[in-house]
Parts: structure tokens; C-alpha cells; sequence
């Protein structure tokens, strides 16, 4: 009964995540979709679905930050980077078990975002957006320049041991990227569970009030400084968890992988999938992973036709990855979720507008 | 009631085209029986940072493939090669070799030094032989990466006879300033030439400079080199910018000699940077040029004849492409012939580079043969040394070893 939009006629209904019954189905889908996934798709594809699980829960950490608390960050490569590397060198050099070091990582991380945040109490808008670059900068060119070998040795690289936790170790080329579905789903569940609920309590509010007018909310009681600290440290800590996951399931750190170009695709990534949305974060990640897969598949199956596609493969991919964000910011500036929610509500109002 | 349901139809019908569109593409498997071909992933770069070489490198790799398929192939079975650019992204280059892996591919050809580390702990637990473009050291382990062999002497020994030949040519004591690219690549040889001079007492002063990408000139670089008191320039780096600063040293009429190694030491960086100014530079490179017109340079010269390629469009860059693919190809001959009637894996061909004794190039690459072990992928240690002359390379030492 919902043609008329969804009406509440108790708090306890209100707070509900699910009012619809279409909404329980979709969630029971994606269940059987999610448990489907590793039946039917080959190594490779399953290969790209690890990586959607780790940018869903690196765009989630990027999206409680930007979307939800307004403050523009550059940093995510950086923070990544930090997770990563924290997480190898706990693990594999000083010898703690895998998920205590990725723990470790995920705490690490946070503390190392809440300061890079500080400069957030007193800037806003494109000067926060510069003072993240920062340290994205900064990040990148300690892990780059590796001043006194402390991080790889050497190296420039460092290579991971293989996924191990309380004897069980992920295997060889044939169950490596089942294996590690399960691992990053569940984990990626958790992520999407702990950021969705983070909106519902009072913290979560502080900090969608601080993003939509940051001196109103000071007047109604939010302290700015802990709110927006708080957001820091709470969205680096998932970032610091996806860095982690990249690192060991990657099973090699190097600084190319954290780079300004990694923080500018998971900004697209929220911004095609939803600003302020954390099932947008889980599109805008599907969606900005599985682009250039796409465009390469159809380039290979074009390649008779049209042979300036596979010929200028990664010059059509980069030029379609910013058409794809200007459209959506002239077409759905609030994303894919928003898009999905207007298809929603065409059909449920259907016959009528509105 | 009935317009949820229809909420519920639309939200399974959505489900369903995401898992179906994701089905697409890829169909797995190498097949075992004798006539299938054999498959082989490359990641080249075309597109990418150091596409000006990158491309004449897979060239070269593609000729070689075809020329090899025109002479029946290896054991009547034909090289099947999925050639892919990357454009010098590292995470590009990952999601090609996942696609490869599940392909069923049986070696890879890779570019690049950040992704061939990157993959290299990778490819040994998928047991993949790994050969590329960069001849980085840290390659040549095979307790550290077990599956990664390298043809050529490593940037390291490159740099290695680059300093000899510069401590000898400066008759004593010198300063010498290294350009190198800033990426992995660029930076494999840099301290393995510091160590060098302390450890063979060669009088010569070392500093290391990143090149920035992108740069118009590097008039900035080399007045930092200028006040070093440098009078030599090792570059380790591509053509394209190597040649920009020989133009910069012409132009600031420097006394600065340039001693290139391997990926700027090539045609491509005398026709770029213009026959005069490039004049008396010095080129390290492994790989004799067409024009020194080696053994090995006769299949090559009646490939292109046939195929009605301008002998002046094939550099050195080609000729290792063609070479590499050649190692690779003489191992795979080795790993079929030596396990008649199973199916060929990543590990015996690994097994048979490691067993089968020198290969031979016909003089091309190195003093004329590689050869792996199983306790060293260092597949050859001796360089070529070439001047830059009217336009031509002009050998000045052959098969230097450091």
C-alpha cells in the first residue's frame, strides 16, 4: 500500500531501515545474488567482484566523510596507502596474525585521518579539498621516496604472504578468488551494515548536521570540532580497511597503487553512485569498476568494426570515465541511488506522475 | 498489494540483467591435445609513459609470433597471442594478467618494472613464467621471484659497464649526475651504481635526479647537474626524454656527455633528439642494432623484407621484442619436447628455461647466447657499448661485462 508514498503512524515504524515489503524482497534478492555470484561466474569475473567488495567498502568509509559530513577529502589514496602498508608490515615483518594486523591497520588508519583532519576545523569547501591534497602528497611521496628503507627494504615494493588465519590459508590459482569472496563479502556486508546503521544514531546525525549547515548545527548543540574529527577517523578507518584487503589480497604494496588518480576515482565513485548515500557507495562502486571492464569487452567484441576502439583502449576509457561523471552531474547530480529511487517511485505511483 | 509485487518484479528483473551482463565474455581453457594452440598473455604499453618504446617492443613480440606461426609453429602447435595495452598503469596490467590467468594462458610477456614486481609474487603462486621489459635485478632472484626470468643484463650490470666505461673514458676521477625516470623502473639501477663505485675505489662522484613527467626541458635538472661539476649524464629512462636532454645540453652548449642505457639507448633517441645533437653520446644497450647486422639479424632482415617493412623503421626496441618472444618460444620448444604428450604448464616450461643451457640469439643480445639456471634468471651479463655517429649506432665495445 504504497501508491500514495509510505506513511508512518508510529516512531517505531519511522526508525525501521525497511518499510516496504518490495524493500525485504530486494534484500532477500540480493541475498541469493550475492551466494549466486561464486556459482556462476569464471575466475576472472569473480576476480572483479573482489575487487566491487573492496571499493564498496573503501567508497562507504570516502562517502560517511564527503557525503554525509560535507567535508571534501583528496586523501583518500593516501589513507588507503597507510592501511596497506601498516597492515603488511604488522603482519608479515612482525609477525601478528593477519586479521590483528588488518585491526591494527584499520585503528592506524583512523588515527592517521583524524590528523590529517584536523586542518577540516578550520577550512571548508575547495581550501579542505586543497588541504587533503596535501596529504595525499605527503602520503605518497613518503611511501615513493621510502626515506631510510624502513618500509620496503629497499625494495620499493613489498610482497605479501598469501591470506593466512589460525591455520586455514586461502589456496592455489583455482579456489584463490572463491576463497577470497567469501572473506571480502562478509566483510563488505559488515561495512554496509556498520554504515548504515552509523545514520541512525546520534553521532551519524551530528554529522549530516554539520554537513548541512555547520553553524546551525553548532547552535542546536553538535560540538564541530568531535563531529567532524569523529567523521575522520570513522571514514579512515574504512578506508584503512580497504587499503588492508588490497594489500593482502593484491599480495603486493607499491606506491603506484595509491596514487591521486585512485582518490579521484573513488570520488567518482560516490558522486555517480550517490553522494550521501550508502547504497549509492555500493552502486558507484559496482558501476565505476565494472566501466572500464565493460568498455574493453565491447571494444574486443567491435574490434572488426570499429578497430579505433581496441587501437586506443585506454584513451577511449579515460575520455568515456569523464563523460560518464559530467553526465551524471548534469543528468542525476545525486547519483545512481537518487536514479534508483525515481524509478521506484514510477512505478509505485504509476498510473500517475506524482 | 499488487503494485508491491510488481516493485518486487522489477527489483528481479533488475538482478537478474546484472548477474546475466556480468556472464559475458571470457571463455576459459587451454586445451591438451596436440594440435591446440598454445596460449600466451602480453601486457604491453602502447598508450602509456613509455609507449615511444613500448610500441616498437610489442612489434617486434607480434612479428616474431607470426613469423614463428608462418614456420609451422612449435611442434606443429600454432602461438595463440592475447596482446593487450596497459598504458603503464599497474592495476591495468593486474586486471590483464586475471584475465590471462583465466584464459588458461601458459607464460605471460609483461613491460614495465612497477607491474612485473607487482605481479611477480603473483605469477609465482599461479606458476607462470614471466618474461617483460624490464631487466630490473630484483628479477633475477629466483627465491624471491621464482617465475620471472630476465634476458637481458639488469638495468644494474647496464649501469654497472655504463660507470666503467666512464671511469675509464674519464681517465681518473669524475662527477657523474644520473637522470632517471621516477617510477621502479627508473630507479632499479641507482644504488647498485653507487655501491659499485665504493666497491671497485673508482674516483667517481654519483648523484641520483628524478625526471619529472611531462616536462618541456630539463634546463632545471641539469643546471642542479651543472653545479654538481657533472661532465657525464647516465640516463635511465625512455627515448623521448633522454633526447630532450641532449637538446637542452646542445642548446646550453654544455660540456656533458649522456651515456644512456638500454630503453634510451636506441635510434629512436638520435632521430628524436636530431643527428647532430645526439653525436658522441653513448649508448649501453644489450641488444645489437639492426645495423650492426649480427647472425641473429638474418631472420629478421627476411621477415621485414617479406612482410615490406623499411628496414629504417625497425629499431632496437623491435629487435628485443622479437628476441625476448625468441627466449621465450625456445623454452616452450624445450618444455613440449621434453614432456611428450602432457599437457604444457607454467612449470615446465620454467623448468626447461632453467635446464636447457644457452640459447642462442645469433649474437644479438649480449656475447650472443642466454642462459638461465636454477639459481640465477640472469640471463645474460654482457652489454653492448655503441656511440652515437652520423646518425648511426657505431659499436665502440662489444659484450662488456661489468
Amino acid at each position: 500500500m504504497t501508491a500514495t508514498g509510505i506513511h508512518h503512524r508510529s516512531y517505531v515504524s519511522e526508525l525501521r531501515l525497511r518499510a516496504t515489503r518490495a524493500e525485504y524482497v530486494r534484500l532477500a534478492l540480493m541475498g541469493v545474488l550475492l551466494v549466486v555470484v561464486p556459482f556462476v561466474l569464471d575466475n576472472y569475473w569473480m576476480s572483479i567482484a573482489n575487487t566491487i567488495l573492496i571499493a564498496v567498502i573503501g567508497a562507504v568509509g570516502l562517502n560517511i566523510l564527503v557525503g554525509y559530513t560535507g567535508q571534501i577529502s583528496l586523501g583518500q589514496g593516501g589513507f588507503l596507502a597507510v592501511g596497506a602498508y601498516t597492515s603488511v608490515i604488522l603482519s608479515d615483518r612482525m609477525g601478528l596474525p593477519t586479521p590483528l594486523s588488518i585491526a591494527f591497520a584499520v585503528v592506524f588508519t583512523a588515527v592517521i585521518g583524524t590528523f590529517f583532519g584536523l586542518p577540516g576545523l578550520r577550512l571548508k569547501g575547495l581550501y579542505l579539498a586543497i588541504a587533503t591534497l596535501a596529504s595525499q602528497q605527503i602520503i605518497e611521496f613518503l611511501i615513493r621516496r621510502d626515506i631510510g628503507d624502513f618500509l620496503t627494504g629497499g625494495l620499493g615494493y613489498i610482497n605479501v604472504e598469501r591470506f593466512s588465519f589460525l591455520g586455514f590459508q586461502v589456496g592455489g590459482r583455482d579456489v584463490f578468488e572463491r576463497q577470497w569472496y567469501v572473506i571480502l563479502a562478509i566483510l563488505a556486508i559488515l561495512a554496509v551494515m556498520a554504515g548504515r546503521n552509523l545514520f541512525r544514531t546520534g553521532l551519524g546525525r551530528s554529522f549530516m548536521a554539520v554537513r548541512d549547515q555547520d553553524i546551525a548545527a553548532e547552535a542546536i548543540g553538535v560540538n564541530l570540532t568531535r563531529a567532524k574529527l569523529t567523521a575522520f577517523a570513522v571514514s579512515s578507518g574504512f578506508v584503512g580497511l580497504a587499503g588492508a584487503l588490497t594489500a593482502h589480497y593484491s599480495e603486493v604494496v607499491s606506491w603506484e597503487k595509491f596514487t591521486l588518480e585512485v582518490s579521484i576515482l573513488y570520488l567518482a565513485m560516490i558522486i555517480v553512485g550517490g553522494l550521501g548515500s550508502i547504497a549509492g557507495s555500493v552502486y558507484g562502486a559496482i558501476f565505476m569498476t565494472l566501466l572500464p571492464v565493460v568498455i574493453r569487452n565491447v571494444a574486443n567484441a567491435l574490434d572488426s568494426v570499429v578497430p579505433f576502439l581496441g587501437d586506443q583502449l585506454p584513451a577511449v576509457q579515460n575520455a568515456t570515465f569523464g563523460l560518464v561523471i559530467i553526465l551524471f552531474l548534469i543528468i542525476e547530480p545525486r547519483g545512481l541511488n537518487r536514479l534508483w529511487e525515481r524509478i521506484k517511485e514510477f512505478f509505485r505511483f504509476w498510473p500517475f506522475r506524482y | 498489494m499488487i503494485r508491491t509485487r510488481r516493485g518486487a518484479l522489477v527489483a528481479s528483473l533488475a538482478a537478474l540483467t546484472l548477474g546475466l551482463s556480468a556472464c559475458g565474455g571470457a571463455d576459459g581453457g587451454g586445451g591438451g591435445d596436440d594440435a591446440a594452440p598454445i596460449n600466451i598473455g602480453i601486457i604491453a604499453d602502447l598508450s602509456g609513459a613509455t609507449g615511444d618504446v613500448g610500441t616498437p617492443y610489442n612489434q617486434g613480440m607480434l612479428a616474431y609470433i607470426e613469423h614463428l606461426n608462418a614456420e609451422g609453429g612449435i611442434d606443429g602447435r600454432q602461438i595463440e597471442a592475447d596482446s593487450n595495452d596497459y598504458a603503464y598503469e599497474v592495476p591495468q596490467a593486474e586486471d590483464l594478467y586475471r584475465q590471462y590467468v583465466n584464459d588458461g594462458v601458459v607464460a605471460i610477456q609483461g613491460w614495465g618494472t612497477g607491474d612485473t614486481e607487482a605481479l611477480s609474487s603473483r605469477v609465482a603462486s599461479d606458476e607462470l613464467p614471466f618474461m617483460s621489459g624490464s631487466f630490473a635485478e630484483s628479477l633475477t632472484d629466483p627465491e624471491e621471484a621464482p617465475y620471472n626470468f630476465v634476458v637481458a643484463p639488469t638495468y644494474s650490470d647496464q649501469m654497472r659497464v655504463a660507470l666503467n666505461w666512464i671511469a675509464e673514458d674519464a681517465g681518473g676521477e669524475a662527477e657523474v649526475a644520473v637522470f632517471h625516470n621516477d617510477s621502479p623502473f627508473g630507479q632499479a639501477p641507482v644504488a647498485d651504481g653507487e655501491a659499485w663505485i665504493e666497491e671497485q675505489g673508482l674516483g667517481l662522484g654519483y648523484q641520483a635526479y628524478p625526471m619529472p613527467g611531462g616536462q618541456q626541458n630539463y634546463v632545471g635538472l641539469l643546471s642542479q647537474a651543472q653545479s654538481q661539476g657533472a661532465k657525464y649524464i647516465v640516463i635511465q629512462n625512455v627515448a623521448s626524454p633522454a633526447a630532450l636532454v641532449a637538446r637542452d645540453i646542445a642548446d646550453q652548449n654544455l660540456d656533458m656527455k649522456i651515456v644512456c642505457l638500454n630503453w634510451c639507448a636506441n635510434e629512436l633517441f638520435i632521430t628524436t633528439a636530431g643527428e647532430e645533437v645526439a653525436e658522441g653520446h653513448i649508448l649501453v644497450q644489450p641488444f645489437a642494432p639492426l645495423a650492426a647486422e649480427k647472425e641473429g639479424h638474418g631472420v629478421i632482415t627476411e621477415y621485414i623484407e617479406a612482410e615490406g617493412i623499411d628496414a629504417a623503421d625497425v629499431g632496437t626496441s623491435w629487435v628485443q621484442g622479437w628476441y625476448v618472444m625468441h627466449v621465450m618460444a625456445e623454452g616452450i620448444r624445450h618444455a613440449i619436447e621434453n614432456n611428450d604428450g602432457e599437457e604444457l604448464t607454467g612449470a615446465m616450461i620454467r623448468e626447461s628455461l632453467e635446464t636447457m643451457g644457452p640459447i642462442d640469439t645469433g649474437g644479438v643480445v649480449g656475447d650472443g647466447t642466454v642462459e638461465f639456471s636454477a639459481e640465477s634468471h640472469r640471463g645474460s651479463t654482457s652489454t653492448g657499448v655503441y656511440m652515437a655517429e652520423g646518425g648511426q649506432m657505431v659499436e665502440v665495445e662489444a659484450g662488456a661485462t661489468p
